[in-house]
């Protein structure tokens, strides 16, 4: 009675209840960790689901994706809401928080019935190298079935139970983060365990019988009473912490109390309830129940034809970059000339080199498929004839290579980031560039041999999850007329003369869409690939031939992976004053870090090759091995620009209301988010590690065992791990704020 | 110098809790424990009598540090805004180094102003290798997921091996 005294006389006080509760309602924890895992959980699961439903229809399909969603959902309000705001303040709103994990979430995750749809959700060929060797093993499937074993899951439960309501272990967790994780991960997966044998979700029949639960559910029960009892009826304050600070009339002794009612009350209930639905349906007649109507094998049933979406998307997205891109150069020529107030200074060099690369990893080649260039270029076409074939002695990444060299040395040394008048000259360079070359020469010659930002692309969309490719190749085998690559009177062919059943990888492609465009049978597409897979097979690649044969690109590709490292470790503090002391500095940073240092470890590890007397074509292997640096590379990038965006994305709104009304009403102020460390060492691990993979892949291929495959991955493994500790280095350095007032 | 955006645990570790004026101050402090870095105080201010929440008050935290031949101030105005929990106030101040810290509370509301008045323990910072320690360990945890594969796939390959081979 005591709690609803104080209740209502709390309710008297209206001010105390109206700021408690508008307090609540908006104070949400939302860390950006744990809901980016639990979109991900649900893509995933939600993508396994269909396809699950193509092969094979359930009427119980909805409820399952309907109950796994709702688990999640209760996760989210666990995890996120005022629930675990208030957590510390009141133990009535942390018992609330913890039955949620412990018996809402875990039994709705398992009528989703998970194990499939996520195993079905996830790349195929993931689980079938990457899982199945650990599905299949024996003593990893007998101690799965141990844990979910009834006697095993309650004893687990009970003991988690009890032992987090000790008061020195519940202390330990309202002290410490790590502890109260740790306190919460063990209440969701002991209530994962528990809930396991009476849901008994797939694969495979049920093991236990269903009248298991009810002796289970009733003693667990008895459990949860007992130590609801205590709560409620005990004397005195079992948690002091509560007592330390008190946010409302409502006492700590009244606050432990409530709680118990709420561990009791609702915690009975999800108890009883099942156990007595349960006892209902063995102890009434058997009925007869209709099996599930299962439909005959579901037709795969496409949406609107890509081959009309996709390229109406490029054209849009085209006219929007080519607008951005006039204001940038109009800003930048007529602005004013500092970079954090113009929007030349900030829109290329903080938010589209940043964007351009998680676009790149996240779909592909976005950015050379919205290029604004080539919309001036295509336009132009219609005046310029486009006679001359490119020089064959040129028809090589060596011109591109050499632009990136003089990118990556005037980037620091003119200080391009912070001038928005060279900013402007350069873009409007890229126009006349685009159009003179492309307006003399046949084909896409500017983006296949000039281009830097668009080899930049090439390389980094080595490993994308996309790439436009056939998607059946039975039907190109009966094509005759191969539009794909000459064209026909609907659309273009491919100018950069990739023929589509020859196309491996998105080395070369702009994502220009011709070719889907042209292909009479619909047959070309985005398709997801495995990442870098590209890398890890060497076939004859239409129009680039096979990439072990080929130095250019490597050079290319090993410029763009030490260019990475050169241009953050050019904006750090030990750097940055060296690098500006002389003018050759620069120059000299740029060619030992990009050029000299890079051709010198390349080497070092072909002659290691070499004396491992594998007996392989070392010059082949070496160059594919060099290739297998690219992912370590492009996570150096896309963490070092997410800096940048993460940092000073704020910047662009002072440049935009100053270009467009004259006025400024708000400066940003640097701020680095908390998740932004973390996001870059695993953007780095990544990378990292994806280059270990395709390092041994290479190497596998050249030796058949493997301590000859060790043998020859360890020198490209020591360079990676390497470049890793040389990223994290650069990265834990002071960085200099670009494109901020500061 | 950056300034952490967001900090979890908000509230955090309970510093102090005095009566001032007509005001009973809470202070809170995050990350647990205080070191020198970003941190996020946060300040909880109620009515002495009821201990309501006063939820419109001006809150101002004012630190310092002696230091041989220099005193290190610190000064931020802790909102709503800043904090989770909406109940509090908070502020994100850079602590520019170790030690120990005083630490002076205004509150205004109400025409009424009070300080509370503490001391803050604050350790030097971690190295990003502590720190980030799980991340880090992720890379040869993989390798060794990677390894476990190879060798289960080749026991699979010996114990059932494929037909013609």
């Amino acid at each position: 009675m005591r709690i609803w005294e104080c209740l209502h006389s709390g309710a008297r006080s209206s001010s105390i209840v109206q700021s408690l509760a508008s307090a609540a309602l908006l104070s949400w924890t939302l860390d950006a960790r744990g809901i980016v895992l639990l979109l991900l959980v649900a893509l995933v699961y939600m993508r396994g689901w269909a396809r699950m439903r193509r092969l094979l229809r359930d009427t119980r399909d909805f409820n399952r994706l309907y109950a796994f969603l709702a688990g999640l959902a209760v996760l989210f309000i666990a995890t996120e809401s005022p629930l675990d705001t208030f957590d510390s303040l009141f133990l009535s709103a942390h018992m609330a928080q913890h039955l949620l994990l412990m018996m809402v979430a875990p039994p709705l995750i398992l009528r989703g019935d998970p194990v499939l749809p996520i195993l079905r959700g996830l790349p195929r060929r993931f689980v079938k190298e990457g899982l199945g060797p650990f599905l299949t093993w024996m003593p990893l499937r007998r101690t799965g079935r141990f844990l979910t074993s009834p006697v095993f899951a309650w004893c687990t439960f009970a003991f988690s139970t009890l032992f987090w309501h000790f008061p020195k272990f519940y202390e330990l967790a309202l002290h410490s983060t790590t502890w109260h994780g740790v306190q919460h991960a063990s209440f969701f997966w002991t209530g994962i365990l528990f809930w396991w044998p009476i849901i008994q979700p797939g694969p495979g029949k049920p093991k236990w019988p269903s009248w298991i639960a009810v002796p289970y559910l009733l003693f667990a029960d008895i459990l949860n009473t007992a130590l609801s009892a205590f709560f409620v009826f005990s004397g005195h304050l079992l948690y002091p912490t509560y007592e330390a600070v008190r946010a409302s009339s409502l006492s700590a002794q009244d606050d432990q109390a409530l709680a118990g009612l709420i561990m009791w009350v609702p915690g009975s209930l999800i108890y009883l309830v099942p156990a007595f639905v349960l006892a209902m349906r063995i102890f009434s007649s058997p009925a007869i129940t209709a099996a599930p109507v299962r439909t005959a094998r579901a037709r795969r049933t496409g949406g609107p034809s890509l081959r009309l979406i996709l390229p109406r998307l490029r054209r849009a997205a085209q006219v929007v970059m080519l607008l951005i891109a006039i204001a940038v150069m109009a800003d930048g020529f007529y602005g004013p000339q500092v970079a954090a107030l113009n929007l030349a200074g900030i829109l290329p060099w903080i938010h589209w080199r940043a964007l351009s690369i998680l676009a790149l990893l996240v779909v592909g080649n976005l950015f050379c498929m919205a290029c604004p260039f080539m919309f001036v270029r295509d336009l132009g076409r219609k005046f310029l004839p486009a006679r001359f074939r490119w020089p064959r002695p040129l028809r090589t990444k060596w011109m591109a290579a050499a632009l990136i060299v003089l990118y990556l040395w005037a980037y620091e040394a003119l200080e391009l980031w912070n001038s928005p008048w060279l900013t402007a000259w350069i873009i409007a360079g890229y126009f006349l560039a685009a159009l003179l070359i492309d307006g003399a020469f046949r084909g896409a010659t500017f983006c296949k041999y000039v281009c830097p930002i668009g080899q930049f692309h090439f390389v980094s969309s080595l490993i994308s999850p996309r790439e436009v490719a056939v998607k059946r190749p039975e039907v190109c085998k009966s094509c005759g007329t191969y539009d794909c690559i000459r064209g026909n009177e609907h659309a273009r062919g491919c100018e950069l003369y990739l023929f589509q059943p020859k196309k491996a990888g998105n080395l070369d492609c702009t994502f220009c869409l011709d070719c889907v465009k042209a292909c009479p049978h619909d047959n070309v597409s985005l398709v997801s690939i495995l990442p870098a897979k590209a890398l890890i097979a060497d076939p004859y690649r239409s129009s680039i031939g096979k990439l072990s044969k080929r130095t250019d690109i490597v050079v290319l590709a090993l410029l763009i992976v030490f260019g990475a490292f050169v241009n953050a470790a050019g904006m750090i503090s030990p750097v940055v004053g060296w690098e500006h002391s002389t003018p050759a500095n620069v120059a000299l940073f740029v060619i030992m870090g990009a050029v000299v240092c890079p051709a010198l470890l390349v080497l070092l590890s072909a002659v290691f090759n070499k004396l491992s007397g594998a007996g392989l074509n070392v010059r082949d292997f070496t160059r594919r091995s060099a290739l297998a640096l690219v992912p370590i590379g492009v996570a150096m990038w896309a963490a070092h620009l997410l800096f940048h965006l993460a940092t000073s994305a704020a910047a662009a709104i002072p440049a935009i209301q100053r270009a467009a009304t004259g006025a400024i009403t708000a400066m940003a102020m640097p701020a680095a988010p908390g998740w932004l460390e973390p996001a870059q060492i695993l953007l780095l691990d990544a990378g990292l590690l994806l280059t270990l993979y395709v390092s041994w892949r290479i190497a596998s291929q050249y030796a058949g065992r493997i301590r000859a495959t060790a043998a020859l991955v360890a020198p490209w493994a020591a360079l990676s791990f390497g470049l890793y500790a040389v990223g994290i280095w650069i990265l834990f350095q002071p960085m200099q704020m670009r494109g901020m007032l500061h | 110098m950056l300034l952490a955006g967001t900090l979890l645990a908000d509230g955090g570790t309970l510093q102090f809790h005095k009566q001032a004026g007509p005001f009973d101050i809470t202070l809170f402090s995050a990350p647990t424990p205080l070191r020198a870095g970003v941190a996020d105080l946060s300040v909880m201010v109620q009515k002495t009598p009821d201990s309501a929440s006063v939820q419109d008050a001006s809150v101002n935290l004012h630190l310092k540090k002696s230091e041989p031949g220099n005193i290190v101030e610190v000064i931020a105005p802790a909102t709503h805004a800043k904090a989770t929990n909406k109940l509090l106030y908070a502020a994100h101040v850079h602590l520019p180094s170790a030690g120990t810290w005083n630490i002076d509370v205004e509150v205004s509301a109400a025409g009424k102003t009070a300080t509370a008045s503490g001391q803050l323990a604050v350790l030097p910072p971690q190295a990003p290798a502590t720190a980030y320690w799980g991340y880090f360990a992720l890379v040869p945890f993989v390798i060794l997921l990677f390894i476990f594969n190879r060798w289960l796939k080749r026991r699979r390959r010996m114990l059932y091996p494929r037909p013609g081979k």
